[in-house]
């Protein structure tokens, strides 16, 4: 058995990727694991630590509807919280457990917009070492 | 998913696979690092170009400016130490507003974490005021760089951007950082040198040589009131540089560290400090700087360096105080949070963007109130520099002198365990307290009589400076006698005595968790 890592937000283009893992897990008889990577910015400044536990808090809420979510569509499926970038937190899991595939889901914004903020799919793209699955919000 | 804060967020040594106790992958940061953070956190050239030419202009000052980096560097580094031993208790959790809370109990606490919000909502009006000004500057453009109407449309759409930019957590890299803070030590630097070079070896009209009184903080025609006033806008020279201490679990060794880079960046600060103001001095001499105070760097620029080289002077003001605005609105949001997370202010300040992973609710609310506070300031007073940065001399000598007894109280049962112990841990952050505490006093009496003031005029009876400075704390009091009733919980909780552990080493220095 081998595993799908997914690179989940709680964003309606993340429950998107979700569910594409799900039946791609259930056909191919995987495992779906959910990563959530928090790395909270701004180094410089007081009071980082409140700032971490709090993203982690909200990670840890978004990665538990994630599991629900995934226990409803039926497949075995695994929780990965990472104090990382998103991508890169995708990346490492992948890595270190030879997963099968990365699925993600896009946000559709426009590639100026992805320029400025980040875009992690295509961060994914460029930079995992196996497949990567986009996925579209449904609009 | 996709994160915004992807975009630029790695630190150097981030490759890293050691995950720490919470799960926070330590030694993201090294010893280099916080003190990058540290010294371009405190700005130098934007806290120059504000505050050097106040200084000169002190009643009574004369040509010791050079002795006032010098004394004001000394408070600094005793609280220094109070950070550097509060932080190896508490690596875990925090600065200033859970320290106090933690030592000195939630009411002073409170008020900490109130005053320093209150000081990041000033200064953030004197960093747009400054990046108005020297963006015309920059141009060419002098009569809009004294007009109004022009600083202010500038000086919004800063604020704007850069609350935008730490609400979408878009932030420069500590490697960006590094080579930015190169930049401004050089460019700096280069300015002592060619502006000494022209005093001494070409000559310059108006330049005035260095004697070695200048360094002295005695024989200053308005004794000790005119030092003490200096001192307090000295103090807001050194302010910042707190933030290398609190980069805390992501750095290698966390528990000493960042206090020792704390330690460190504050001695390179005065070295800068002390250098550049010793070298426009000698120039055109303090009166120059005096008339030219809300634009020193700007007016020097030109006769130091000349065209085009002077431009790199006013884009090294424009990228410290850039620098400086993101050190202040993100961590400012972050003091909010983590009052909100203790619940001793409304919960929605501890609200997390799900994309973007920031506290949006607080960042959006501290750009808001930072705009409105800076449009009024600016029109509203006639010189808002002087004012605004004597003002936050009274915040910031209130915080960090409470933090400085924050420290002593602490660390009681253990300070007479060694004469280490009494000197560094009891008696140092003591020291920087009291002195913290007499400047404050003194300062209080002199700018309560609005004669003694840059504007001149009465606010409420008193020098505006009084009023934004300590009237704002009094504010604060009120808004802690409305909490006490909105959260009583935070409020019934009891100071904390140092674990005795901590300074032997058999204990690191681990929060209980203070968060509701």
């Amino acid at each position: 058995m081998s595993e799908i890592i997914v690179g989940y937000d709680g964003s309606d283009c993340g429950r998107a990727a979700l569910d594409e893992a799900c039946s791609l897990a259930k056909a191919l008889e995987d495992k779906v694991v959910v990563v959530f990577g928090y790395a909270p910015g701004g180094y410089g400044g007081g009071e980082i630590p409140s700032h971490r536990e709090a993203v982690e808090e909200l990670g840890e809420q978004i990665t538990a509807e994630a599991a629900e979510r995934a226990e409803r569509a039926g497949v075995e499926h695994e929780v990965v919280l990472l104090p990382r970038k998103g991508y890169h937190a995708v990346i490492e899991t992948a890595d270190e457990r030879g997963a099968r595939m990365i699925v993600v889901g896009s946000y559709g914004d426009p590639p100026l917009k992805g320029v400025i903020l980040g875009s992690t799919p295509n961060k994914l793209l460029h930079l995992a070492d196996r497949p990567v699955l986009v996925v579209p919000a449904r609009r | 998913m996709e994160s915004a804060s992807a975009a630029a967020g790695n630190l150097p040594g981030s490759g890293g696979t050691e995950v720490g106790g919470k799960g926070l992958k330590s030694g993201a940061l090294g010893y280099l690092s916080n003190l990058v953070i540290g010294i371009a956190s405190t700005a130098p050239a934007y806290s120059i170009a504000a505050t050097l030419g106040f200084v000169t202009a002190v009643a009574g000052m004369g040509l010791h400016a050079p002795a006032v980096m010098i004394v004001s560097f000394i408070p600094m580094l005793l609280i220094a130490a109070a950070y550097n031993y509060m932080n190896k208790a508490d690596p875990d959790c925090g600065t200033s507003f859970t320290w106090v809370t933690r030592a000195l109990g939630p009411h002073l606490g409170w008020l900490t974490g109130w005053v320093i919000v209150a000081a990041d909502v000033i200064v953030m009006a004197t960093l747009a005021y400054i990046a108005g000004v020297y963006t015309f500057t920059l141009f060419g453009l002098t009569a809009a760089s004294e007009s109004l109407l022009d600083v202010s449309i500038v000086a919004a759409i800063w604020i704007i951007l850069m609350t935008w930019i730490c609400y979408i957590g878009i932030e420069i890299s500590a490697r960006t950082q590094f080579v930015l803070l190169a930049i401004e030590i050089f460019t700096l630097t280069l300015f002592a040198v060619v502006a000494l070079w022209k005093v001494y070896i070409t000559g310059t009209p108006g330049s005035v040589n260095v004697s070695l009184s200048w360094f002295s903080p005695f024989g200053l025609r308005g004794g000790t009131t005119a030092l003490v006033d200096g001192v307090l806008l000295g103090v807001f020279i050194y302010w910042g540089w707190d933030s290398g201490v609190v980069v805390n679990e992501e750095s290698r060794d966390s528990a000493n560290g960042p206090g020792r880079a704390a330690v460190m960046s504050t001695i390179l600060l005065v070295l800068i400090y002390v250098v550049v103001a010793v070298a426009a001095q000698a120039f055109h001499g303090p009166h120059f700087l005096s008339n030219n105070s809300e634009d020193i760097l700007g007016a020097l620029g030109g006769n130091v360096f000349g065209s085009p080289l002077d431009k790199l002077l006013i884009i090294t003001v424009l990228t410290s105080a850039s620098a400086s605005t993101q050190t202040t609105i993100l961590p400012t949001a972050r003091t909010t949070l983590s009052m909100a997370r203790f619940g001793s202010i409304p919960k929605a300040f501890g609200r997390i963007h799900p994309r973007y992973l920031t506290p949006d609710i607080s960042t959006l609310a501290m750009g808001a109130i930072s705009l409105v506070w800076t449009l009024f300031i600016i029109n509203a007073s006639t010189s808002v520099l002087s004012d605004a940065i004597t003002g936050l001399g009274f915040q910031i000598a209130f915080y960090y002198g409470l933090t400085g007894f924050a420290c002593t109280v602490y660390y009681r049962r253990e300070i007479f365990k060694s004469l280490r112990n009494f000197v560094m841990v009891g008696l140092a952050p003591l020291l920087g307290g009291a002195m913290l505490t007499y400047i404050f006093v003194k300062a209080l009496i002199t700018y309560s009589n609005p004669a003694e003031t840059e504007t001149g005029v009465a606010f409420l009876g008193v020098g505006v400076p009084v009023a934004i400075g300590v009237g704002l704390i009094l504010v604060g009091v009120l808004f802690m006698v409305w909490a006490n009733i909105a959260y009583p919980k935070f409020f019934k909780r009891r100071p904390e005595v140092a674990d005795p552990g901590i300074l032997e080493g058999t204990v690191v220095g681990e929060a209980s968790v203070m968060a509701e």
